[in-house]
């Protein structure tokens, strides 16, 4: 390796900057490679597959409204599973913890009744971090105080919550009639679309502004994004966060609790979760009910590793998977593919990110081809 | 009303809700062992039922049907060993991939060889080994009535788990491989040392750990339920995995902690039969045995110590 020699070290930094943006986007390529592999090998038309879903995640502004509607949630998801990440904590229960902020939401915003709309939305916010927090805190403690695994004491307790959750909505909270929900959320405690923040004729003018059913959650996230980012690279706490994800023992060393450390990034993990239910809740269903989220905590995973546990790296790969679920309907509906070849697509790239390995061998190979292209 | 409660039925479904979990557990301690963590054991639990169920639809033969389980659960097995092994991926973050992967593999095979999603159809069970008559009145055949109900009611593959468990005892603690699988998981570096093949070592466990998976799949599909529900695992792989710690990462350990959760289930699924005397809804009895597992773990871990490699990829030189 002589070549080594001679890369300069601005060179260097070039190199590792286009590997970490590099690496996930073959990781997700290689993702749809297999995935439309498979829908080939399934007897379907993997073009037709791909030219419905492209259609239905980004063909018209309500499609792309809907890429951003299915996005939002995933980009906090992603947050909740990449703080604990970088903190050496795999937070496999965001559901979990997305079931309890939503139902904290619902049970404020019901209870709350005539306020003003800037006083109630930041409540139920607040309320659904703390729900969150207060989820995956017995997790946290245990993890802290006698090292019990977190992935199965949160996956535990998502399932304790989808059936707390389960239990409301057909008892205690359900709203008369047949179908197990609680009464809708009033206005002054929902999200509102963003399409209808402008007037008629500005939509006619600039008809991008029809995002169909994308609402205001999708600011309250960027911001939440932009908020973790910050937090990891310029505060104590994030410090503290990252170093106890390197080397819990040179941290204990150095005088950082690591025992607290583990409580407190679980716990913001969980806030997080948290607020995705939320505005999940305030800006979709407004209402709650068993199924209100089609495992966002889940594919929070997948985007909190596609985005290389990065903060702002989770902005795009939350788009990436936000447009594959908004366009699956649409898959399904024009070129009968069923929509769970999504999350095939999901566990591949969550694999391929894992196994970076193969992905790196592709560089290496493309790098050597280069090399040897040049000499 | 104890009465009600306490019958030799209760037991008997203790045992039987015991037999996924404890073959999942014993699964998850030989993979351990050998140093690498079996989080994907859910994942395949899940496509051995599916499989399962699948191969029964296809050839009637019940026997087939496990086979195809176990030899599905050996495959999303070899997905987890090359990535946790010979890429040397993050362990917990490969049996994730494989969770989902499963979730969506089988859901999808269900839309598009079933047509629907849910439920498939009724297939032909394996029945239970013994079938006897209830005695009549007295004592000894209370007793009977008893041992009978508890312990000779049940379909094969509860106790070939019984068998399974006693084998992988002797085998981890009595054996060259065991005493092999065992310095793999504490002290891979020594073992290589000595000419033993580190990677194939723990290939060979991580197999092993999805055919039990696959086995254990098969037990709830082709022995209990009769038909394959997308998602029907329900945790069961996590619950093992507590059931393997509490075992202390000890086949027959894992078995008898499998023992508790199981009758943890079986306790639940009496009760709300008893719902009309005692009006708790359904779901609290649902958490039950979510609730058991953290207590569980909260209880036994900071007495537990889990083999000293384990989660470490291992590379060579």
């Amino acid at each position: 390796m002589t070549e080594a020699h001679e890369t300069t070290p601005i060179q260097k930094r070039w190199m590792g900057a286009a590997l970490k943006v590099g690496t996930p986007l073959i990781s997700a390529a290689l993702a749809i490679g297999v995935g439309s592999i498979i829908v080939w090998a399934s007897g379907y038309d993997p073009g037709a597959a791909f030219a419905a879903l492209f259609q239905g995640a980004l063909g018209t502004p309500k499609a792309i409204g809907d890429t951003m509607l299915k996005s939002t949630p995933l980009i906090l998801t992603g947050l909740a599973v990449a703080y604990g990440f970088r903190a050496g904590l795999f937070n496999i229960g965001a559901e979990g913890q997305l079931f309890m902020g939503g139902l904290a939401t619902v049970a404020l915003g019901l209870a709350l009744g005539d306020v003003s709309w800037f006083l109630a939305v930041p409540l139920m916010i607040v309320a659904a971090m703390a729900a969150g927090a207060s989820w995956a805190f017995i997790p946290a403690t245990l993890k802290a105080r006698i090292g019990a695994h977190e992935v199965i004491t949160t996956m535990m307790f998502t399932y304790i919550g989808r059936y707390l959750v389960g239990w409301l909505v057909n008892g205690p909270m359900k709203e008369p009639g047949g179908i197990p929900q609680t009464y809708a959320l009033p206005a002054n405690a929902q999200l509102p679309r963003i399409a209808s923040l402008f007037s008629e004729g500005a939509k006619g003018a600039v008809p991008l502004l029809n995002l169909g059913r994308a609402h205001l959650g999708i600011v309250v996230a960027l911001l939440a994004a932009l908020a973790v980012w910050l937090i990891l690279k310029y505060t104590t706490l994030g410090y503290e966060n990252r170093a106890v994800g390197y080397n819990r023992w040179a941290s204990e060393t150095a005088g950082i609790s690591v025992q607290w450390t583990t409580v407190k990034a679980l716990c913001i993990s969980g806030a997080l979760a948290g607020l995705a239910g939320a505005v999940e809740v305030m800006g979709v269903h407004h209402r709650l009910f068993d199924q209100f989220s089609s495992g966002f905590g889940f594919t929070g995973i997948a985007v909190a590793l596609l985005a290389k546990k990065h903060p702002l790296g989770v902005i795009p790969a939350a788009f990436l998977f936000g447009a594959l679920a908004a366009g699956a309907g649409t898959m399904q509906f024009q070129a009968d593919v069923p929509q769970k070849i999504i999350s095939i697509i999901q566990a591949l790239v969550i694999f391929f990110v894992a196994a970076e390995e193969i992905v790196l061998w592709f560089v290496r190979r493309r790098q050597k081809e280069a090399m040897s292209h040049a000499g | 009303m104890l009465g009600d409660i306490i019958t030799p039925d209760l037991f008997a479904a203790a045992l039987r809700m015991a037999t996924p979990l404890a073959l999942a557990a014993i699964g998850g301690t030989i993979c351990e062992r050998s140093g690498v963590i079996n989080i994907a054991l859910e994942g395949m639990m899940l496509t051995g039922a599916f499989f399962g169920t699948a191969v029964v639809l296809v050839t009637n033969s019940p026997w087939l049907g496990v086979l195809g389980a176990v030899g599905a659960g050996v495959i999303m097995a070899s997905v987890h060993a090359f990535a946790s092994i010979n890429l040397r991926a993050d362990q917990t973050v490969s049996g994730t991939a494989i969770n989902l992967l499963a979730l969506g593999m089988t859901g999808f095979l269900m839309e598009i060889w079933y047509g629907h999603p849910g439920t498939t159809d009724q297939i032909g069970v394996l029945r239970p080994v013994l079938t006897l008559d209830a005695p009549g009145g007295g004592f000894l055949p209370e007793v009977w009535r008893w041992v009978s109900g508890i312990f000779l009611s049940h379909t094969p593959i509860v106790y070939i788990t019984i068998l399974i468990a006693i084998t992988a005892q002797w085998a981890v603690y009595h054996t060259k491989w065991g005493l092999r699988l065992r310095a793999l998981g504490e002290h891979p570096r020594a073992v290589d040392t000595v000419g033993v093949n580190v990677l194939r070592g723990r290939w060979v466990a991580v197999l092993i750990s999805g055919g039990l998976a696959g086995l254990a799949g098969a037990n709830l599909t082709i022995e209990q339920v009769g038909s394959f529900t997308e998602g029907m695992t329900n945790g069961r792989g996590f619950i093992a995995l507590a059931a393997n710690i509490f075992g202390r990462w000890t086949p027959v350990g894992s078995y008898l902690a499998a023992l508790l959760f199981g009758f943890a289930d079986a306790l639940q699924i009496k009760l709300q039969i008893l719902r009309g005397v005692i009006s708790v809804p359904p779901q609290f009895f649902l958490m039950l045995p979510y609730v058991l597992t953290v207590i569980v773990l909260a209880g036994v871990i900071g007495r537990a110590v889990a083999p000293a490699a384990s989660g470490i990829p291992y590379r060579k030189g």
